[in-house]
């Protein structure tokens, strides 16, 4: 999927994942700022990575603050920013 | 407890908000393009605005802390933000309140002290600005190398003997032009009119100032109330950014120039003389050039066309800047002046 503009996804509270995907022409970077970053800040990153892949992403850049959400959380968040990214912009 | 609503404030709301911030020691800043407010039942117990690209006036309600209102509040605000298509935000806190701001994602990029602090949600947001710095100035500068920040609305023959002066009086010469777009004056036009004035200096090199100087982000006027006391807040904490470009850069000297008309020019030169030399900057402030009229001047430019007295105007700016004038693009400029009411802003 190509990042068409910048789109977020996620709640700044307990256990979610606010996570925002803007066009990129350099690959992909990751940005993460978390509450566990010591603990799982590798973990949270190659989540992002793997999923990213999965939908098939090969350039974008995702800032994501996490606030311990689990797995299954941030591959949802991270999904739903993409697919609205990806999506033509609305006329406004 | 009732489920809280967060929704942008309507028609005759802005009374409760002005009351919440000045119950919390705030006062609402003048600029404000969207302001927001979280409800519980009628009441409002927290409040937070938008002003371009920065979020602005945030206050909880004293009684209410600690219930994650305001990360659901900030979470709006940057998702209207998102829509208006401005990724890149900034915004500016007490000292004590920042820690809250930074498990939001914002990242810090400069403190004054313990009063304020800047602060921006992109991680690596200033130390790329820094990094494209340091890829503008050419491999070895020459010692000492000095800077000059100034917004040039329009470039006078003031500007250029400041630049002239400064130039001469250092290795390299760091040129800041004041990137934020709310002078009357294009940011684009103002940058190639200083190029194209002082194009006779071999020793400057030239940059944009984003968000980081000077700009609509680092202006503090509402948690300090007095008209004085915003300014000399917002110089210092220009003055501790601008020390952490000064230091990445090995910049050593930074230029001020007078502005004998300008009540706020005289608190920022005081600001900055104040700030930048425990840095390890030295700041010299140059004498405004004066021609028999008085001093040169920007504002004296803008009022001049305003009136429609080209002679003036031409005396007072370099042949670069009276052929812009001219053009296509100066000319649309000069239209809007005339509708101005009054043109004695920055």
């Amino acid at each position: 999927m190509e990042i068409k503009h910048g789109a977020m996804a996620g709640t700044l509270e307990s256990s979610d994942i606010m996570v925002t995907v803007l066009p990129s022409s350099d690959g992909i970077q990751i940005d993460l700022t978390s509450s566990v970053e010591q603990y799982y800040g590798d973990s949270i990153r190659e989540t992002i990575t793997k999923t990213l892949e999965e939908l098939g992403v090969s350039s974008a850049r995702v800032e994501a603050v996490d606030h311990g959400a689990l797995d299954c959380t941030i591959q949802a968040r991270l999904t739903t920013a993409v697919r609205r990214a990806a999506k033509e912009e609305v006329a406004k | 407890m009732e489920e809280l609503e967060i929704r942008g404030l309507r028609p005759g709301e802005e009374g409760q908000m002005d009351a919440l911030l000045e119950r919390e020691g705030l006062q609402r800043d003048g600029w404000l393009d969207y302001s927001a407010g979280a409800f519980d039942g009628g009441e409002l117990v927290a409040a937070g605005s938008c002003a371009g690209n920065t979020l602005r006036c945030l206050a909880v309600d004293s009684r209410r802390r600690g219930e994650g209102i305001l990360s659901r509040l900030v979470r709006h605000l940057i998702e209207v933000q998102y829509q208006r298509g401005n990724y890149h935000l900034f915004l500016y806190t007490k000292g004590a309140a920042a820690p809250q701001f930074e498990d939001l994602g914002f990242h810090e990029i400069a403190r004054d002290g313990q009063r304020a602090v800047f602060l921006e949600n992109r991680k690596t947001g200033f130390s790329d600005y820094l990094q494209s710095l340091q890829k503008e100035t050419p491999a070895a500068p020459a010692a000492p190398q000095g800077a000059i920040v100034m917004n040039a609305n329009p470039f006078t023959l003031g500007h250029q003997y400041l630049a002239e002066k400064a130039a001469a009086a250092c290795g390299t010469l760091h040129l800041f032009v004041v990137s934020e777009d709310l002078s009357v004056f294009p940011a684009a036009d103002r940058m190639e009119l200083v190029k194209a004035g002082t194009a006779h200096l071999s020793n400057v090199v030239y940059h944009r100032t984003d968000s980081y100087l000077i700009s609509r982000a680092t202006f503090p006027s509402y948690f300090l109330k007095d008209g004085d006391q915003a300014a000399l807040a917002q110089a210092q904490l220009d003055g501790a950014v601008f020390a952490r470009i000064a230091g990445a850069l090995g910049i050593t000297l930074r230029f001020l120039g007078t502005e004998p008309t300008s009540h706020v020019t005289a608190l920022y030169n005081q600001a900055l003389a104040e700030v930048l030399p425990p840095a390890g900057v030295e700041c010299r402030v140059l004498p405004r050039r004066e021609l028999a009229e008085g001093p040169i001047s920007a504002s004296v430019v803008r009022q001049a066309l305003k009136d429609g007295d080209w002679a003036l105007a031409k005396r007072l700016v370099p042949p670069s800047t009276a052929a812009y004038l001219h053009s296509e693009k100066g000319q649309r400029v000069v239209t809007q002046l005339r509708e101005m009411e009054q043109v004695n802003h920055h």
